[in-house]
């Protein structure tokens, strides 16, 4: 039963990921094609300025029949739909082609490779974050809940409004203002010192450029956890069966920790990965602020260096990722829910 | 016969920022061992906070206000809220409630429920444990299979009967049942009554029956008593109340004149005029004096008492004098 | 729904949002932000920040990157202050055809930091010659400029001795001060020029306060030459409620100026976005079937792009204006109420009210708008105000990627211009918090607002 509901979901995921792959393609095909050129031009001409015993007219001879040759490899000769299908089919398989400018730290300029080695750096940071968001976030709520109206409850409530509309990389800027350069605690930026420790100093060098990036998301982030969990809490404490379940004579923090928690699970794992989702987007700033080597701050430089390439590439990947987040969401979902894991009536 | 259930002008009251609301107002009765007494009323009379309050339950912000509550001679009146978890509750007096569909964790499967229930309660080897749910699911008419059920795949009958299996599989010695078959069709209802009835004879429970229906209330109780506005106005014997000579207070004579019979010419269904009182200010002296179509002046000053007009028949009526 | 029902229901509502304090501080919140919108022209100095935000000579008499006026309150070496001096002593002496015009200002310096800058500023018509000198308290003289100066009788020409004086302030500093190791160019003029004339005067300068005297003589040789309009500017150290960022520009009249357009874009967005997501959910709930599930592909396909990343992508290559910015977010934002807005739907659609209606032959059109879309408004409200905040947020992300639309003054503009000017490594506070916690504070406005309607509409949070 939930097999073929997780099978189902995730042909579905590849299915929407396919499809917005065509529409971003079909999109921004004239900007690529544009860069595509100007890359081959660049290639002929590299190829050219060693040919010094041609003469004039065999010199643009070759440039003619290489730019037709070039072309047609990259089916720049072929009609408009096909070529966006093309393209299309060439983002799914991942051969997402050379930057402008960008190279990874190996010095590649394959865009598959400078994109993916920002990857796990963006994962880090925002998985260490959410971790300790939904931790703190999940204690405080239930806290909340069992005092609903209380000074606790109303007190944080308020904190969650002034962070609603706080944008993460503002928030970012003050505190490296004050805890960086004001008080010269952390450091300002980056991933690791340079150069980087080797061995176990690695690691403590780590945590200390991941401490402040880290507080600043789970300072915003963990009072929507609380406020979340405290509310879907709330709703379920009022539900019957836990009336029924006190009335059986379970023990209260079994009915709390166990019945209560356990029904609330699915909508607050499912509204955390949401808001963690959301946040892919707001991470390019933010990755910026913190000049943190991860997706977004990919994004950011291709945006300021008009790496076009690695633009798409990295919004093909960032897509592939968002949509990914959304099938685990609904496959998590299924497995703690079970009026979807086992299904409906018999 | 000995008494399995005394109340003793029980007073539960809710405590809103609007006032109190005095929900069920100094009530007195008692239930006899292998009976089935029958509470009956309009909605909002207090009947299921009665059955609440029999739990030491009470909806928040529900308290109890006085009284005493005697359970096979213990008087639970005093006692905290750990040891009627412990003791009292489920043990010795459990609940069917109104609406059982919805009072089943969706989250966990009916065994588990069911295990959790009874380890919590007593010793017991997880196979001695399966064993006894096994029994009283059976007894209750589902299979030994609906252990691995979860709640959304069952229907509300099913439900029900796990309801009452659940309420019964410890053996208490009293039983509430809360309108346990408002929710279902004509035929599970049927169904249901008829398997209480059964497991009545065969396992000898005394049970407290709570319902607005007075058909349901004939077929099962072998008392009734008659709530309205919190005070209890009514209490007899199924042949008293349902009887030829029929239950002395107005209210009692409106409510069964308004259930229409099957075999009698009804020109207009009668029914009993105005709203029930609003019990953040009840009505001076007898609570129904304002519908009552036989109300004197005192019943406007002074609130009746509850009366004995025959053996086993209590009446609080000014209008009802000794049979 | 009739009016009346709908007033009836209304004022209910308002009476159970007045229970809600957080809902009501909010409400005083956006009260003073609409009042803030109208007044605007009255409250900031340069009421022409919107418009003149990139153009350098709407600001040029301003100091660079001053902190607040205010923060003079809390020192005891305070700064000074930006002044306008428009008295002078005049006298004018002929000299053959040639008038000689000269302009004395008094500057009473009083004290411990200088000023950024002092601008001469005069209109006419002409090429005099323009020489100027400061005689300071303790008696000596600096000449500090001698140039002729092209006149025009619609704009000022300016002399700013912070830039044209800076050779001649060091040469004076020279002769009282050893200069080996200093760099003079990191030195500002106006700090040579009010301090006292010893040793160390560059390192360490003592401030002289006292009487300065601007003398600025004119020599207009033509007949028709004349000067008209001559007033000095000093610009301070420190400047107006938020100071002023590197470009000059007063930056509360920038946050001023960003309220409306933050109000403007969160709430069009969210009134458009939540309107289209209402409808779309309460269509799809209704007509079932097919139809139904058609609509929840689509609206998959919408939910499943991270709307941040493909804004940016597409700002950067199309170069949007605020508006369509706005009608972007807009197809992005629509999809929030849908989920929730389509189960309500669902659930109202089994009222048998609504069949009754279908039976009596109503429209399609009629049953959803009269119907069930009323029913929906309280959500569709709370929903529009909790989305506010994120769309102002979008639109301040979008612009600190230098992306935003270049002809407004927003949040976001502020902040980035910050980033990018350094403002953090300089710790220049006033330029980085003051449009940060604007955003906040008006999301947080909205926030206050939008959960006390959330509140009250959904009972089961209600708390005793």
């Amino acid at each position: 039963m939930y097999w073929k509901y997780a099978i189902k979901r995730v042909l579905y995921g590849l299915l929407m990921y396919a499809i917005l792959i065509f529409i971003f393609s079909a999109l921004f095909n004239t900007v690529m094609e544009q860069t595509l050129r100007a890359q081959i031009e660049e290639q002929i001409r590299g190829e050219t300025m060693r040919m010094t015993s041609l003469n004039e007219s065999q010199l643009e001879n070759y440039v003619i029949n290489r730019r037709n040759d070039l072309y047609s490899l990259y089916r720049l000769n072929k009609p408009v739909a096909e070529r966006i299908i093309w393209r299309t089919w060439d983002t799914l398989t991942l051969n997402l082609g050379n930057s402008t400018i960008i190279r990874s730290s190996k010095g590649s300029r394959s865009v598959w490779d400078v994109v993916s080695e920002a990857v796990p750096k963006t994962l880090l940071l925002f998985s260490v974050a959410m971790l300790i968001d939904i931790v703190l976030g999940l204690l405080l709520g239930l806290k909340k809940a069992q005092k609903a109206g209380g000074i606790l409850d109303k007190s944080t409530s308020i904190g969650t409004m002034v962070v609603f509309g706080m944008p993460s990389w503002w928030l970012g800027m003050i505190m490296i203002m004050f805890f960086a350069y004001g008080l010269k605690i952390f450091p300002s930026g980056g991933l690791h010192s340079t150069p980087p420790p080797e061995g176990i100093s690695y690691f403590f060098d780590l945590l200390y450029h991941l401490a402040l990036p880290v507080l600043t998301l789970v300072v915003i982030g963990f009072w929507g956890r609380a406020f979340l969990t405290r509310n879907i809490v709330l709703g379920v404490l009022q539900d019957d069966y836990i009336m029924a379940a006190r009335a059986r004579g379970i023990p209260e923090r079994k009915v709390l920790y166990g019945h209560t928690m356990r029904t609330s699970a699915p909508p607050i794992v499912t509204m955390s990965l949401l808001a963690l989702l959301a946040s892919v987007g707001g991470n390019i700033v933010y990755e910026g602020i913190f000049s943190w080597p991860g997706m977004g701050n990919l994004y950011w430089i291709a945006l300021q260096q008009n790496d076009v390439p690695v633009l798409m590439g990295n919004l093909a990947i960032t897509t592939g990722l968002y949509i990914c987040g959304l099938v685990i969401l609904d496959l998590i979902y299924g497995l703690l829910d079970p009026r979807i894991k086992v299904g409906g009536r018999q | 016969m000995d008494n399995i259930l005394t109340v003793d002008n029980l007073k539960l009251y809710y405590y809103t920022s609007k006032g109190v609301v005095k929900a069920v107002d100094d009530i007195s009765f008692s239930l006899n061992k292998g009976e089935t007494l029958g509470l009956v009323g309009e909605s909002g009379c207090g009947k299921t906070t009665t059955g609440f309050a029999l739990l030491k339950m009470p909806t928040p912000p529900g308290k109890i206000a006085g009284g005493k509550i005697v359970i096979d001679g213990i008087d639970i009146t005093p006692l905290r809220e750990n040891e009627m978890r412990r003791n009292i509750r489920w043990e010795k007096i459990s609940m069917v409630f109104q609406g059982a569909m919805n009072t089943l964790t969706p989250v966990y499967t009916i065994g588990k429920q069911m295990m959790e229930t009874l380890q919590e309660h007593r010793e017991m080897e997880s196979e001695e444990a399966r064993k006894r749910i096994e029994k009283y699911l059976n007894l209750v008419g589902l299979s030994g299979d609906t252990v691995k059920r979860y709640p959304h795949e069952l229907s509300g009958g099913m439900k029900q009967r796990i309801a009452i299996a659940t309420a019964l599989f410890l053996e208490p010695k009293v039983i509430i049942c809360d309108e346990p078959t408002t929710a279902l069709d004509v035929i599970v209802q049927a169904q249901i009554i008829n398997l209480l009835k059964d497991l009545k004879e065969k396992l000898d429970l005394s049970f407290i029956f709570i319902t607005h229906d007075l058909a349901t209330e004939a077929e099962v109780s072998d008392r009734i008593a008659v709530m309205y506005a919190g005070k209890i106005v009514e209490i007899g014997t199924n042949q008293q109340i349902y009887g030829e000579q029929g239950p002395c207070h107005p209210y009692t004579r409106n409510l069964l004149a308004a259930t229409p019979r099957l075999h009698a010419k009804v020109s207009e269904l009668s029914f009993i005029p105005g709203a029930p009182p609003d019990l953040l200010e009840p009505p001076s002296g007898c609570r129904f004096h304002p519908r009552c179509s036989l109300a004197m002046d005192k019943c406007k000053e002074e609130e009746p008492p509850l009366i004995e007009i025959e053996e086993e028949h209590m009446v609080a009526c000014w209008r009802c004098e000794k049979r | 729904m009739t009016v009346s029902d709908f007033r009836r229901s209304a004022s209910e509502f308002w009476r159970e949002f007045r229970k809600v304090r957080s809902g009501v501080f909010g409400l005083i919140f956006l009260a003073i932000f609409i009042c803030i919108l109208i007044f605007e022209p009255v409250i900031v100095p340069y009421p022409e920040a919107n418009e003149k935000w990139r153009d350098i000579t709407y600001w040029q008499d301003l100091p660079s990157s001053a902190p607040p006026s205010w923060i003079n309150l809390f020192t005891s070496k305070k700064r000074a202050v930006s002044e306008s001096i428009e008295e002078y002593a005049f006298s004018e002496t002929l000299a053959g055809a040639m008038r000689i015009q000269e302009y004395v200002f008094e500057y009473d310096y009083s004290a411990s930091v200088a000023p950024s800058d002092i601008v001469f500023h005069a209109s006419g018509v002409g090429k005099p010659t323009v020489v100027i000198s400061i005689e300071r308290p303790d008696g000596l003289s600096i000449d500090l400029y001698r140039k002729q100066l092209e006149m025009s009788p619609t704009q000022d020409a300016r002399v700013s001795i912070d830039r044209s004086a800076q050779t001649a302030a060091m040469n004076f500093g020279k002769k009282y001060s050893p200069s080996e190791g200093v760099q003079l160019q990191t030195i500002k003029t106006t700090d040579v020029l009010f301090s006292e004339a010893k040793q160390g005067m560059f390192r360490s300068p003592s401030p002289l306060a006292g009487i300065y005297k601007l003398k600025v003589t004119l020599l207009l040789q033509k007949a028709e030459e004349k000067i008209e309009d001559a007033f000095v500017t000093v610009a301070g150290r420190v400047h107006g409620i938020l100071g002023t960022d590197n470009s000059k520009r007063d930056i509360w009249s920038g946050v001023i100026a960003g309220v409306k357009w933050a109000m403007l874009i969160g709430l069009l967005t969210a009134l458009v976005s939540v309107s289209i997501g209402v409808v779309y959910g309460v269509i799809s709930a209704y007509v079932g079937g097919w139809k139904d599930s058609l609509m929840q592909r689509i609206f998959e396909i919408f939910i499943s792009v991270p709307m941040l990343p493909v804004l940016i992508v597409m700002s950067a290559i199309f170069k949007p204006n605020i508006w369509v910015m706005i009608g972007i977010m807009c197809i992005f934002y629509w999809v929030g109420p849908v989920k929730t807005v389509r189960s309500m739907g669902l659930q109202i659609k089994e009222e048998t009210y609504i069949e009754a209606s279908r039976a009596l032959g109503a429209s399609n059109t009629r049953i959803i708008f009269k119907h069930m879309v009323p029913l929906l408004i309280p959500y569709a409200f709370a929903s529009m105000a909790l989305n506010v905040p994120g769309a102002i947020v979008v639109e301040a992300t979008i612009s600190l990627l230098g992306l935003g639309d270049a002809t407004i003054v927003t949040w976001g503009q502020i902040l980035q211009a910050a980033n990018s000017g350094g403002a953090m490594l300089s710790g220049m506070w006033w330029w980085v918090v003051p449009p940060g916690m604007a955003i906040a504070f008006m999301g947080m406005t909205f926030a206050f607002v939008g959960f006390a309607m959330d509140k009250i509409l959904n009972p089961k949070l209600k708390t005793r």
